[in-house]
């Protein structure tokens, strides 16, 4: 039976069994790979993914449950890389590896679309699900330090 | 599908990019401005063929270069500091650089991505074939406007020839330059005219991976691949007596449940194991299916048979009596200086002490996974590899074709840290795909990454110290035992010495005059590799700790004790061919000591500890500082100092930001991580019962300071792992009284003594 939901802004109807994790559906019924696989117990945070704006390990979340929400993944955020939290990650130089970084930037966006101007604290409590072994925490949470920032900025001459 | 090599000559960029997006080569275009050409005045007649005039480099009509690299992308930045090496000596604008990944051939030279050796080893050669280029460029334009060669010169992809204020961009030079003979021996740049190389530069590839755009390993899409989930024998060296076939292939969209043979691997650095090596990957059950979740799903249905080796009634409780025992009695001698026993007896001041270190996995974060297509006798690879040459060879050797058959496109890698160095899954993914007689991708839970990795062996040390009346080391004993990497890959059959898992290169061997190093083997069924600064990840915590306990016992500073102990500047020969600059490593003690304030005192319940570390060509101190709470059992590290001397740092920002990197990855083994086995099997299978470090633990603060210098470049990505655990556990002693001996660091090794 298909099941539908609005994937990155678009409608998507996928036919898979119901069971199978978000996960799988983005990654090999869509062929969406940005959003990536750990460790299949949410408790890496390499898949974090939207639903309704909430981040959500995509590698527990049964397909069938997503109906009619709203997904956003890492090639949602924006075409070109122009999202105020990606900008901040490069101009920080956070990625070594890379392969983490999909999951660490879409809960950093979910923190800071809750939290305009996070603490240290608040950034240990939102990113710590997210696991990096290359180990750019320190760099992580500058970036979204400069992204608050330049969020605040835009806000501000938008005013 | 083509690979990046296989477009040298005369593509589109437009092609390029969608031919290597296709074949996961990960192409980076972050400096590439679109419409930005030549734009010299007197510009002669474009070129239509782009000029190669090496391996390395290829200049096209339209002004990019495209710049191939080598090595393997594990996060370390390769694709950064490699191609700033030749962009440096070519002389061009780096805004205009694309950087490909190399497939296997034999042009690149050694492909081995590990031991921190990727800019130590291709420094010079891919400085030459940067100038080789610039050089040709120039005679090129000299031709063209008949002056002497002498009087131009090249600066971001423009000849200029000063004394006529003439000027030409490096794209209108490109079929002139093209018939000449590169020169074998171009002239190198100036250090002190760099104008990239020790500039700090971002990476190449930041803006693919924070789009979702970059292409794994496990990115790989090939048309009809099918996914195989492996379930590998529980205790390494096991096979498959019996399986249910018939009924895990009922299950939905399951196409093939197969048997899979172990096959010896291909050592590193080519077949040298003898009789007795281990170094084989798992016999198992695969199954294939039509998706990844199908394949997982119907993985779970398997009732397998195991034949398992005499190993699986190994427990780490044995092993570590076992290594305890072996430990306090005398062994191979590795070293032995002056009289240990003599000295001893007469030291004023004796301390004793036992330390252990766990196994350890490497828990990369992008899974284990290899896709491979067989197709007669020949084999195509995609995957996230450290040496894809042994991959091709260990491939070639377990489908019985030739070598030359097996090709190999290397992905980019979601962390490697030695894990990848052993490419036990290119042979599964190669048996598979020629059984299932489709492309296959073999795609490894966590739980198989964490039960059937090569693992940091686990060690026992002893040591003992004496100091004379004055508090100096006079005597210093250190006796170990493990089981050992080297037998493990080479077989019991190579000298006690070389199965040794310490060494004398470092500290404090050479300065105490009385010193004795002994290794006996514990033998293991464990599967073992290459971790992450491998021997001195354990070995530099048991010594910079133990000395740091010397140090106390003599009632002196730490920092001063230390430097002290390695008196003046001067340079000794440690073997190996390496030699130890004491004036270099004073000053990374001296420059972390001062960066983090080492006389200012702390606060009750806060400390601060000092290790150093020298290796891979580069010398590293770091100092911690950390809030304890031994009530509570509660350790926060608010920060670290790193002081680094990587002699020239091509990259600046890239050299930060692997020594934060490695401070988090020593950390992750000091607070978190040890494997256990039990029964033969490892008794951990994911990140609840596998900790690493997380943004919480993390220090909120670690300070890198880079000596300036201009020695030839030392290597990054280890040698900042070391001095890590032992900096933390020497601040824990500041601030607690408390002496931390094993690995992970407990709550209760917190709490009164």
């Amino acid at each position: 039976m298909a099941i539908s939901f609005t994937l990155n802004g678009k409608a998507q109807s996928v036919d898979v069994s119901p069971d199978m994790p978000l996960l799988w559906v983005l990654r090999d019924t869509l062929n969406l790979t940005g959003t990536k696989f750990g460790c299949g117990m949410a408790l890496c945070g390499a898949c974090t993914v939207h639903i309704n704006g909430e981040a959500t390990r995509s590698c527990i979340t049964p397909v069938s449950s997503v109906a009619g929400k709203k997904i956003t993944t890492i090639e949602g955020l924006s075409a070109d890389g122009s999202h105020p939290v990606q900008q901040a990650w490069m101009e920080e130089d956070v990625p070594q590896c890379g392969y983490c970084q999909s999951g660490q930037i879409m809960s950093a966006v979910a923190l800071l679309s809750k939290k305009p101007n996070p603490t240290d604290s608040d950034i240990d409590d939102a990113m710590s699900g997210n696991i990096c072994r290359c180990g750019t925490y320190q760099r992580i949470r500058k970036a979204i330090h400069r992204a608050a920032s330049m969020q605040a900025g835009k806000a501000k001459s938008a005013a | 599908m083509l690979g990046a090599a296989r477009l040298s000559s005369n593509v589109t960029r437009r092609n390029f990019l969608k031919t290597s997006a296709t074949a996961g080569a990960g192409l980076l275009l972050p400096f590439h401005i679109a419409g930005h050409a030549g734009n010299s005045k007197n510009s002669g007649p474009l070129a239509t063929a782009p000029f190669s005039p090496n391996a390395w480099l290829e200049l096209s009509p339209d002004g990019d270069i495209k710049i191939w690299c080598g090595k393997s992308e594990l996060g370390q930045g390769v694709r950064t500091a490699l191609p700033m090496i030749v962009a440096e000596e070519l002389s061009c604008d780096w805004r205009r650089v694309r950087v490909a990944q190399a497939d296997l051939e034999p042009k690149y030279g050694e492909q081995l991505t590990g031991g921190s050796l990727s800019v130590r080893t291709s420094y010079q050669s891919l400085r030459k074939a940067g100038a080789a280029a610039r050089e040709m460029l120039i005679s090129a334009a000299a031709a063209e406007w008949n002056v002497s060669r002498s009087e131009c010169r090249a600066e971001s992809s423009f000849v200029t020839h000063a004394p006529t204020q003439r000027k030409l961009g490096f794209e209108h030079l490109l079929a002139a330059a093209s018939v000449l003979q590169p020169p074998a021996d171009p002239p190198l740049k100036n250090s002190s005219d760099f104008t990239l190389i020790g500039k700090p530069t971002r990476r190449t590839d930041s803006l693919a991976k924070a789009t979702g755009a970059a292409k794994f390993g496990l990115d790989t899409r090939l048309p009809g691949m099918l996914i195989a989930s492996m379930e590998r024998s529980p205790v390494y060296g096991g096979t498959p007596l019996g399986f249910n076939a018939d009924e895990v292939k009922s299950a939905p969209y399951v196409r093939a449940v197969l048997e899979v043979k172990s096959a010896h691997l291909t050592h590193q650095f080519g077949d040298t194991s003898g009789p007795g090596s281990r170094n084989y990957s798992c016999a198992g059950v695969a199954v294939v299916a039509d998706s990844t979740w199908a394949a997982i799903e119907a993985r779970k249905l398997l009732k397998v048979e195991w034949h398992e080796p005499p190993s699986a009634s190994e427990t780490f409780a044995r092993l570590r009596e076992k290594m305890l025992r072996l430990a306090s009695e005398s062994g191979t001698v590795i070293r032995n200086d002056g009289d240990f026993d003599q000295a001893h007896r007469a030291a004023a001041n004796k301390i004793e002490a036992v330390y252990e270190v766990p196994f350890l996995a490497h828990a990369t974060m992008e899974p284990v996974n290899c896709t491979a297509h067989v197709r007669g006798d020949s084999c195509e690879l995609w995957a996230p590899m450290q040496i894809p040459g042994a991959a091709a060879a260990s491939v070639a050797s377990a489908l019985g074709i030739p070598r030359e058959r097996v090709k190999v496109h290397v992905t980019l890698i979601g962390g490697g840290f030695g894990r990848r160095l052993i490419q036990d899954y290119a042979v599964e993914a190669a048996l598979i795909s020629r059984d299932a007689g489709a492309p296959v991708q073999v795609v490894w839970t966590r739980e198989d990454d964490i039960r059937h990795d090569f693992y940091r062996p686990a060690a026992c040390h002893v040591l003992q110290a004496g100091l004379d009346a004055q508090g100096q080391l006079v005597s210093w004993r250190h006796r170990a035992s493990s089981p050992s990497i080297e037998t493990f890959y080479n077989g019991a059959g190579i000298s006690p010495q070389a199965a040794a898992q310490v060494d004398s290169l470092d500290f404090p061997a050479h300065f105490i005059p009385n010193f004795r190093l002994e290794f006996t083997v514990a033998e293991s069924g464990m599967p073992l590799g290459y971790w992450r600064s491998v021997d001195a990840s354990g070995n530099q915590f048991v010594l910079s700790s133990f000395f740091d306990e010397a140090a106390h016992a003599a009632a002196r500073d730490p920092l001063e004790f230390l430097l002290a102990a390695f008196g003046p500047a001067r340079k000794i020969p440690v073997g190996n061919g390496e030699t130890l600059d004491v004036g270099r490593r004073r000053r990374v003690i001296e420059l972390a000591a001062e960066k983090a304030d080492w006389p200012k005192p702390l606060t009750a319940g806060r400390g601060r500890g000092i290790a150093a570390a020298f290796g891979w060509g580069s010398y590293v101190a770091q100092v911690a500082e950390v809030t304890c709470d031994a009530k509570k059992g509660a350790l926060r590290v608010d920060r670290v100092v790193c002081a680094v001397d990587c002699g020239t740092a091509v990259n600046p920002l890239g050299v930060k930001a692997q020594m934060e990197g490695a401070i988090n990855f020593g950390l992750a083994q000091a607070l978190k991580s040890a494997i256990t086995v039990s029964g033969g099997r490892v008794e951990q299978s994911n990140f609840h019962d596998y900790e690493v470090l997380r943004m919480s633990d993390a220090p909120p603060n670690i300070e890198v300071h880079i000596v300036d210098s201009s020695e030839p470049p030392g290597g990054c990505g280890e040698p900042g792992v070391p001095p890590a655990a032992p900096a933390l556990a020497n601040a824990i002693f500041a601030a607690t009284g408390k002496r931390v001996r094993r690995l992970p660091i407990r709550a209760a090794d917190l709490g009164s003594a």
